[in-house]
């Protein structure tokens, strides 16, 4: 076992984990956070993703020893207080869930756009959700929530 | 599903890591971003008993400037790379494939050396790295060595690097001045997917507007990445005109040794490289540019 020491939805964290554990593994299996979805376990399909010191990363990928003295954002840790932060709001309104299956990820993808760029254009959306697949809502209504997000600011 | 266990080494030196490696005596596989390693591993087509990571080995993430070359450390990110001042201003071709690479979850985690050393044949630095006749430092317990580009790649997923040995860094010298570059990347499937064939090219014209310099590297056009030097010759000292660009492109599809797999049969690819090639020195001639740094998969001009 390893331990690490890290910040877990902007709360110290303390952890013993396997060496071969990924931070997916971490999250849903060590901590119970099963807001990160387990997709293709090949860093392909985007419901793994979590925010690491700010950057997007595939959980799936990471080895969770990587996550020592770093700060991991899960779509556990985007409400205010029990209340939809202004991404969530915008994906319901929108419509932007079906399934519901990608939207940790998409929501964890747009957060890392909308903070380096907080006006994205339709173009510079597309680009940062290219990873996180949806194969319900044909990614025109959560295109149109982040956007609304960006545009609420 | 889990990774199959295996015992984890976490070196803080690269003194340290080399001397981990020589005493498991090639049994360890080195870690870097785990993008192309992690999956291998769910797949269960390697298995190693042993990982040694170099996330905690500081200096190896660093970029800096030192003379003029570009000093690039093994761990950096490509997102690192394709966002950083220096090489957005001075090495514009690597930032640019850099920022090709798969998607933003991706380069944030992937890392050059471990894109070097995984050593796929349609690599997008790689290509970028031949054009700009880059150097790797290769490290082991007795000391470093620096293996030109050209010479890292030495088959399929195969590099000069030995077992024991680390690559710690990149070597990047200046491009020459006032070189126009760009690398474009073909995707016939999926935009985030590795390309079918990528294409990377820098050239320099005289005020006769004749080639003065020129480098062609290729991605996907060979069992390893690949410099096309005929086509480089094909139009040195030439006027670039449109009969000149397709004899280099020509030529470049002539001296690939494209490979046939799921993606494409050789013949496809040889054809994409005459048209990629064709397309971007064109491009480059009437000073288009049709790719930007960071830019991403749906860049218009990415469409055939």
């Amino acid at each position: 076992m390893i331990s690490i020491d890290f910040m877990l939805n902007g709360r110290p964290s303390r952890i013993e984990v396997p060496p071969h554990w990924t931070t997916l593994d971490l999250l849903r299996d060590g901590l119970a956070l099963n807001g990160t979805k387990y997709g293709c376990g090949e860093g392909v399909c985007g419901t793994c993703t979590v925010l690491l010191d700010g950057e997007p990363v595939r959980s799936c990928l990471v080895l969770a020893a990587r996550l020592r003295g770093r700060a991991v954002l899960t779509v556990e840790g985007l409400d205010r207080d029990g209340e939809p932060d202004r991404l969530q709001a915008a994906f319901a309104r929108a419509g932007a869930v079906q399934c519901g299956f990608c939207t940790p990820g998409m929501l964890l993808s747009a957060r890392a756009l909308l903070a380096s760029n907080p006006s994205p254009t339709e173009h510079d959306v597309r680009e940062a959700l290219a990873g996180n697949l949806c194969r319900c809502t044909g990614y025109t209504k959560i295109i149109e929530a982040v956007l609304a997000a960006s545009a609420d600011r | 599903m889990r990774l199959r266990p295996f015992a984890l080494a976490e070196p803080e030196s690269v003194p340290e890591a080399v001397e981990i490696l020589a005493r498991l005596d090639g049994e360890a596989r080195i870690i870097a971003g785990g993008t192309a390693l992690v999956p291998t591993m769910r797949l269960g087509l390697v298995t190693p008993d042993r990982l040694v990571s170099l996330h905690r080995i500081p200096g190896l993430s660093q970029i800096r400037v030192d003379k003029g070359v570009l000093e690039i450390g093994a761990m950096t990110s490509l997102a690192a790379l394709a966002r950083h001042e220096a090489l957005r201003s001075a090495w514009l071709l690597l930032a640019q494939a850099a920022g090709r690479v798969a998607t933003p979850a991706i380069r944030s985690t992937a890392t050059l050396g471990g894109n070097l050393c995984y050593a796929e044949a349609a690599s997008d630095p790689a290509p970028a790295l031949l054009c700009l006749d880059a150097q790797v430092r290769v490290a082991d317990s007795v000391g470093e060595r620096v293996v030109p580009i050209g010479e890292f790649f030495t088959g399929f997923y195969e590099t000069a690097v030995a077992p024991g040995e680390i690559v710690t860094g990149v070597r990047v010298p200046a491009a020459p001045a006032g070189a126009r570059s760009g690398y474009l990347k073909f995707c016939p499937r999926s935009a985030e997917d590795k390309p079918l064939i990528g294409v990377a090219a820098l050239l320099v014209l005289d005020a006769a507007r004749r080639v003065g310099e020129i480098r062609v590297g290729l991605g996907g056009a060979a069992p390893t990445p690949l410099r096309a030097r005929r086509a480089e010759t094909a139009v040195k000292g030439q006027e670039l005109t449109d009969s000149a660009i397709r004899g280099a492109a020509d030529a470049a599809a002539g001296e690939a040794e494209p490979l046939s797999d799921l993606m494409g049969s050789a013949d496809y690819r040889r054809e994409m490289i005459r048209v990629w090639v064709r397309r971007l020195l064109t491009a480059l001639r009437d000073g288009r540019s049709w790719s930007r740094p960071g830019g991403g998969p749906l860049d218009p001009g990415m469409r055939p």
